[in-house]
This record gives C-alpha cells, structure tokens and sequence, in this order.
C-alpha cells in the first residue's frame, strides 16, 4: 500500500516499469540482484544485448541510434505521449513508441525505414500545425528540440492552410512566477514539466486540463509555480514554452561563450556552466555530473547570478579623516593592509573566512597570518572542538556521499530542512523515497520536505536518547533494522552552547549503527555544512568559529566574512579592519581597508563541498574595475624583510652545486684554477 | 598737410591723449600690461560682464574695435567673454551695438551668455546614457559633512 501511496496511480499500477533512475556510472552500494538473462534486439539488423524490461529507445541508445523525442526523459517517468519515437518494428502492424515499448526477445526495429520516417514526418506536420512559428523571436531559438528535430525528421513542405479559415491554436499564458516565463501556445503537451513537478520537485501544482485542441498545461488554479528547483523545467521544456524570465530576450545561445565552473551558493558544489557574453554573465545553466547534481541546479544557483553585477566591490576603498570610505589607489590600499598587519602584535591578529572563500585565499591568508606569527584564522560557522574536533575530516564530512543518499533505506535528519540547505541532497533523498521505500525521519522542526517523513520531534534529548538506545520511539527500529542508514546533522545545530553535545550523540549513534552494518564500506554519518568554503577552510586547517578573539583583536582580517559574526560592537574600538571580498555587504561596511577581490565566476579557485570534494572553477569574466584574484591580493601583502642574496656568485661557486659535481675530479680541477687564477698577480 | 602734421605733432598729440584717456602714466603701464596695446577710442558701449567695447575709425578696418575686458577677470581674460550680444559688432557683422539694434530678438526661453567653461570645474563632460554592466557598491556615509 505505501508503494502506490508514494508514486501516481498510474506508476504505481503499471505492471512492468522499466528502470527510471539515470543509470549511475558507479554505484558502489547497490544490492546484488541477479541479472535475469539478457535479449538479443536488432536496431537496424545491429544485435544489441540488453536487460528484458529496456525501451526499445534505450536499446537504440546503446548502438548510438539517437531516436527523435520530445516526452521522453531519462530522468522522468515515461508518459508516451508525443508520438516524435514512432518506430518500426517487424512484424507490428502498426509503428510503436520506443520510449514506452519494452523490448522483446530477438525484436527487430528499424529506426530509419520509410514508414518510420513517414511517422516521424507526420507526427512533426501535427505538432507544427498547433506551434506558432514564432522562432524569430523566441528565447529557446537555437537550443529548441522542435527547431532541430523538424530540420532534421519533417517535412520539407508545409500543408498548413487552416491559417485562412480558423487560424492557428492559441493558448493563454499563465503566470507562474518571477522567474519563469510562460508562452503556452509554443506548448506541444510533452508534459515534461508536470512530470518534473510531481516526481523530482515534489510539488503537484501544475497539470493538464482540457483535452484534445483544448488540452492546456497549467496550475489549474491562477497560482505561482513555486518551488526551490523550479527552474529545471525552463531546461527541460523541448520548445519555448517555459522560458527564463530574467533571460528573456537577452541572448542568443550561438552569441554566448559557455564556461565550465562549480556553483558556491550552496555546499553541495553543483557544476554549472556559466554563459557569458560581451564580458557579462547572462545565465548559469547546470552541468551533468551524477555524482553531485545529476542534470539539475537549484533556483538561487541558477537565478542569483545577476547578483555579481551589483552592489560589486569595484575599486580599493579606504577610511579618510571623516570615517568614510573613499575609493584609492591599489598601492595606498596594500600598503595601508600592510602596514596595519606588520604593526600589529602577533596574538592580536585575526583573519576570518567567509562563505565564499576558496581554497587558494584561503592557504595564502594562512600563511600571511602564520608568517606574522598569529595562528588565529577562523571561519565564521562554528563548530565544536571537543573530543577529537576537527581532527579527523569524516566529523565534518557528509560521508555518505550525494549520491549515494539514494541508496540509503532509512534516512534520520537532525536540526536540518535540507530541502532549503542542499536542495540536490533533497532530490536525491526523495528519489530514495519514491523508488526504493526508503524512510526519512526529521528531528526538528516540523517543515515540508516534498515527502512524507516521520517526525520524532524537535527537542534535542531525543538524539541524546537515541544514541543511549534509552527511546522507545519507532524510529529506533527503523535504523536499528537498517541496513543502509544515513544520519545527516545539520551544521546550523552546531552553533548553540550544545552544539558539542548534539554532535557527540550523533557521533555516537551513527557508530552504533555503523557497527551493526553488514556493508562495512557505507558511512552513516553526515554532517551537513551550510556553506561551500567551510569544508576546505576545515581541512586547510582553520579553526571553525571566531569565538572570544575579537574581543582582543587589533587587526581583524575578513576574507568575504559577510554573514555578521564579526561586527564593530564585538571588536575594540581601535581595532584595524581590512575587509576583502567581492560584495559591499555586512563585512565591507565596516572595514577601514576595502580591498576588492573576484566573485566565484571569476576567477579560477578550487572549492570543496560537503562531501569534501573539490572542484575548480574557471574564469567565465574578468573582475569588474581594479577588483582582482584573491589571492594575488593575499599575496603581495607579504611582509618584506632582508636583502635579495644569490648562492652563487661567482665562478668558484659555480662548479660544484650538487653530489654528482662535488664528486667530479674534473670540477674539483675547475674550482682549483679559479682559486689559483685569483692569487695570479694578472 | 598742416605743419602740425608735417611735423608729426598730430602723433605726439595722440601719445598724450592715449596716455590721458588710459588713466595717465600708472594706468596706461597697467594697460600695456595686461593687454599689451594702448588705444585712443570712443566707448560704444559695455556688457554684462563689464567688458568695454572701443571703436576708433583713425585705426584700419579690423583694428578699429576692440574689447577691453573687465577688471573681474583679472588676466585670465579671453575671447570666450565677449558675449554674445556684442560679438556681432564686435566681427562687423553690424554695426549697431546692441543697445541701438532695435531689431534684436528677445525671449524668455534665452538663456543668459557663459564664458567657454573648459578646463574648469563647470565643464561640459560627456557622460554614456547607458546602464553600466556593473553597479559598484556605494560606502555609506558616516557623517553628513
């Protein structure tokens, strides 16, 4: 019963489903089902081996047969409704769907037979008849399936008359919200979009209504399409229905140069890829890696993107005589930062990473702020040092792995809405939740996740009674009979004077778990950071929270620290601050030295995620105004001391450097005759 | 030709009455000072500034009116502060100053005649109409001076 709960009527009922989730590269913990034989196929008279249960459509894939589609996607269940996979198959009267079509023993398909293509053309010729041909002037013009595919499978010739007796169907737009854009007569009923809703995002908000010339898809009522991951379906949507609305009209896919980068709003590292054009990033789109993301990317990642053109650092800034920030010169700035540093005592310097900080700076602040003899470098989440603290890196991982949520059986979240923190961590548990009866817990506050989770509660004892074996709740049973459970603590909990205490009892009950386990290679505990540098920071070697230093500071050095924790209050009146970082935010605004760094899309940095992965990500633009890479800027702040001296100075210096010249007669010969020819009197 | 004349006394004549229309020996050093010229001449009329405007027919066509800028501008005086009202007799576009031109046109919408405000900190500087790519953040200001 709670299978048919979980999935549509229709998946549940279906008999035999072929498998929805993307195929995994690797999958280190999935069980060992034996392999029922495999069926011989023939894709163009190719013979192809696959799992009985495969379309016919993912056959063709595996011999690089590319079946024309528009419905179909590999990440959503199967809806065969738009007729673009029309195959031949021998001994069929009629041509079949492959996407919905499983393959039989010793079946033979013909992708590119005259029927085949008569299909294709007249499914084209109907899609168009009920598409208006408005491609000049729309958004997906040059990235649009519809456009490809009719250059590729239509007809050369239109039959269309009906322009001159009842026109062209034409469907109102709806209004779904800030950031996508709706032209719903551009709509061809793929119902990618609807599925992407109820299946990945969780949210059932939009539908079709209508039937036949009448079929709308919409929300049904006037109402926002509103969810965390809703810009996906601008990406999946074949036509130019579903549009982004801050890019509308702004570019064209072939006037843009597109650069590979890791997005930092989140801790999970998606990867993007950032388009630019005219030195400007127009959109960030995301980039297949089902290790981390799959194909999707969530709403902030994708839409905040317009941020990096306000409120930019673009120039040095520094205090003058009347207490405010008046832009200088680079040189005045360093040597101002400089100064401020070389003359501060040693324990009174403090240097503080922020969200965004990557892992570059943050090597190069350490060792400008060990070099001054301070060991006070800090991020601004905290986290407790008690017991081992950050010792050992698997207490502040998230262990599991992203990807490897999905093969969890019971998922308990403590202190986290990680549908908010880590939108993809999300995704990947509801997919748990929906294909493989996984359960989820939440200890916490009561939120909406997309699925149904058993709530223990919000009190903090309860994991301190998990962790004794002291509850009674039926959540005890539930891990305790797991054999794959996943604990995912949230870094926020971590704060709070019982922070230490919480992460203690997660510890412990992830160990217990973790002992019972008969796969000895899965990780229970997780814990999950609220920031993309936190991780990196941490292994770098920095100490998690500012704590009672700044009370004591003298110079306060904040690398992109914006969250708030260091404030003019919690600092000595004297006290010097040097703010580096992209944005005019919390931390620049009360800096005495403003010095303009580059945002993630620009520069190449490298930046770790939550499950202590690092990735790098390119420069897409340049740093707007004299802002510049940020560790160059650490860089040339180095305290200067000493003469320049070179070891070899002159010719005697010169034969014998190393073991072999040492050991050489010949250059011992050498150094000999210099020596003499120095007494010479000539 | 007068003896007077022939004997060039005219000329000495004029020295003197250049020398007593200039403001005698001081003034008329000052003059050739700043302007490095000394006239004898009707005063036509004057501006807005205090520019005065000369004219002497004894002088040849394209000497015969001049300008004496006001003491205002000190020596930072040039060509810019004839106004415009003055510039046409001043070039013998006409020769009715502007005070007898009935004619002149005279509206509202006019705007009042500025000097060329290059170089200084009134100067016109072109400036793009489009949104720049990048919005700097702007300082707060801690104090209101």
């Amino acid at each position: 019963m709670q299978r048919m709960l979980r999935q549509p009527l229709t998946r549940a009922l279906a008999l035999s489903s072929p498998s929805r989730a993307a195929p995994l590269a690797a999958r280190r913990y999935a069980e060992v089902v034996p392999q029922p034989d495999k069926v011989e196929v023939f894709i163009d008279d190719k013979p192809v081996y696959v799992p009985p249960g495969t379309t016919v459509l993912q056959a063709a894939a595996q011999v690089g047969v590319e079946i024309p589609r528009f419905c179909y996607h590999e990440r959503l269940a199967v809806a065969g409704n738009c007729r673009m996979c029309l195959v031949e198959v021998e001994k069929s009267p009629k041509p079949v769907a492959a996407c919905a079509m499983p393959v039989m023993k010793g079946m033979r398909v013909k992708t590119n037979s005259d029927l085949t293509r008569k299909a294709r053309e007249g499914v084209m010729e109907f899609l168009l008849v009920n598409h208006p041909l408005d491609c000049p002037i729309c958004d997906q013009g040059g990235e649009c399936d519809l456009q490809d595919q009719s250059m590729a499978f239509g007809s050369d010739k239109s039959r269309f008359t009906d322009i001159h007796f009842s026109g062209k169907r034409a469907v109102e737009d709806k209004d779904v919200g800030p950031l996508i854009k709706t032209i719903m007569t551009r709509c061809i009923h793929c119902t990618r979009c609807i599925r992407f809703a109820s299946e990945v995002a969780g949210v059932d908000d939009l539908g079709t209504t209508g039937r036949g010339t009448d079929m709308q898809v919409g929300t049904y009522v006037e109402k926002m399409f509103l969810s965390e991951l809703s810009g996906n379906i601008i990406d999946l949507c074949p036509v130019g229905a579903l549009t982004s609305k801050p890019y509308s009209f702004v570019a064209r896919p072939w006037e843009t140069r597109r650069i590979d980068s890791v997005d930092v709003l989140d801790p999970l590292g998606s990867n993007i890829v950032v388009t630019t054009r005219t030195n400007e990033v127009l959109r960030i789109l995301p980039r297949t890696n089902e290790e981390i993301n799959e194909e999707w990317l969530s709403d902030k990642s994708r839409f905040a993107c317009d941020g990096l053109k306000r409120q930019r650092l673009v120039t040095p800034l520094m205090t003058d005589s009347r207490g405010n920030l008046t832009p200088v010169e680079w040189e005045d700035a360093i040597v101002a930062a400089a100064r401020a540093l070389r003359d501060c005592p040693p324990d009174k310097l403090l240097a503080v990473a922020g969200d965004m900080a990557d892992a570059e700076s943050l090597v190069a602040l350490k060792d400008l702020v060990n070099r001054l003899g301070s060991e006070l470098v800090c991020t601004e989440q905290y986290f407790p040092l008690e017991g081992s603290g950050i010792d050992l890196r698997s207490t502040y991982l998230l262990n599991t792995g992203i990807a490897n949520v999905e093969e969890a059986d019971f998922v308990l979240l403590i202190g986290t809405n990680v549908r908010f923190e880590a939108p993809l961590l999300n995704t990947r548990i509801r997919k748990a939740f929906m294909h493989k009866e996984t359960d989820v817990a939440l200890i916490g506050p009561q939120v909406d996740l997309t699925y149904d989770y058993m709530h223990v509660g919000d009190s903090a004892s309860i994991v301190k009674d998990l962790a004794s074996g002291t509850s009674s709740h039926e959540v005890v049973r539930k891990l305790e009979q797991a054999k794959r459970p996943v604990v995912i603590l949230g870094a926020d909990q971590l704060k709070t004077s019982e922070g230490a205490a919480l992460l203690a009892y997660t510890q412990e009950l992830a160990l217990r778990l973790q002992d019972k386990l008969q796969d000895k290679e899965w990780k229970v505990l997780n814990v999950l950071q609220r920031t993309a540098s936190q991780v990196a920071a941490l292994d770098i070697g920095y100490k998690p929270g500012v704590g009672a230093h700044l009370s004591n500071a003298k110079v306060v050095y904040l690398l992109g620290a914006d969250s708030g924790v260091v404030t003019r209050d919690s600092l000595p009146k004297d006290a010097v601050v040097i703010y580096q970082g992209h944005h005019g935010d919390v931390g620049a605004s009360i800096a005495d030295v403003v010095l303009p760094g580059a945002a993630y899309t620009e520069k190449r940095a490298t930046y770790v995620n939550a499950e202590g992965r690092a990735q790098q990500t390119l420069p897409a633009v340049t740093a707007p105004g004299k802002a510049r890479e940020d560790w160059k800027i650490i860089s040339v702040q180095k305290p200067m001391s000493g003469k320049l001296d070179v070891q070899l100075k002159s010719l005697e210096d010169y034969f014998m450097t190393d073991a072999i010249s040492r050991a050489s007669p010949t250059m011992a010969k050498c150094v000999q005759a210099v020596l003499k020819q120095k007494q010479a009197t000539y | 030709m007068s003896l007077g004349k022939y004997l060039a006394l005219d000329k000495i004549a004029n020295f003197f009455t250049v020398i007593k229309q200039n403001g005698g020996i001081r003034g008329s050093l000052y003059k050739m000072y700043r302007q490095d010229d000394l006239k004898d001449g009707v005063l036509v009329g004057q501006d807005e500034f205090g520019n005065k405007y000369y004219e002497n027919p004894r002088f040849f066509f394209g000497r015969n009116r001049w300008v004496e800028y006001s003491d205002n501008f000190n020596m930072d005086y040039d060509g810019s502060q004839v106004t415009a009202e003055w510039f046409g007799w001043l070039h013998y576009k006409t020769d009715l100053p502007p005070h007898e031109d009935p004619s002149r046109p005279k509206y509202k919408w006019m705007v009042p005649f500025t000097e060329n405000m290059s170089g200084t900190t009134g100067q016109y500087t072109p400036y793009s109409t489009t949104r720049p790519k990048i919005e700097p953040w702007v300082p707060p200001r801690k104090s209101s001076v």
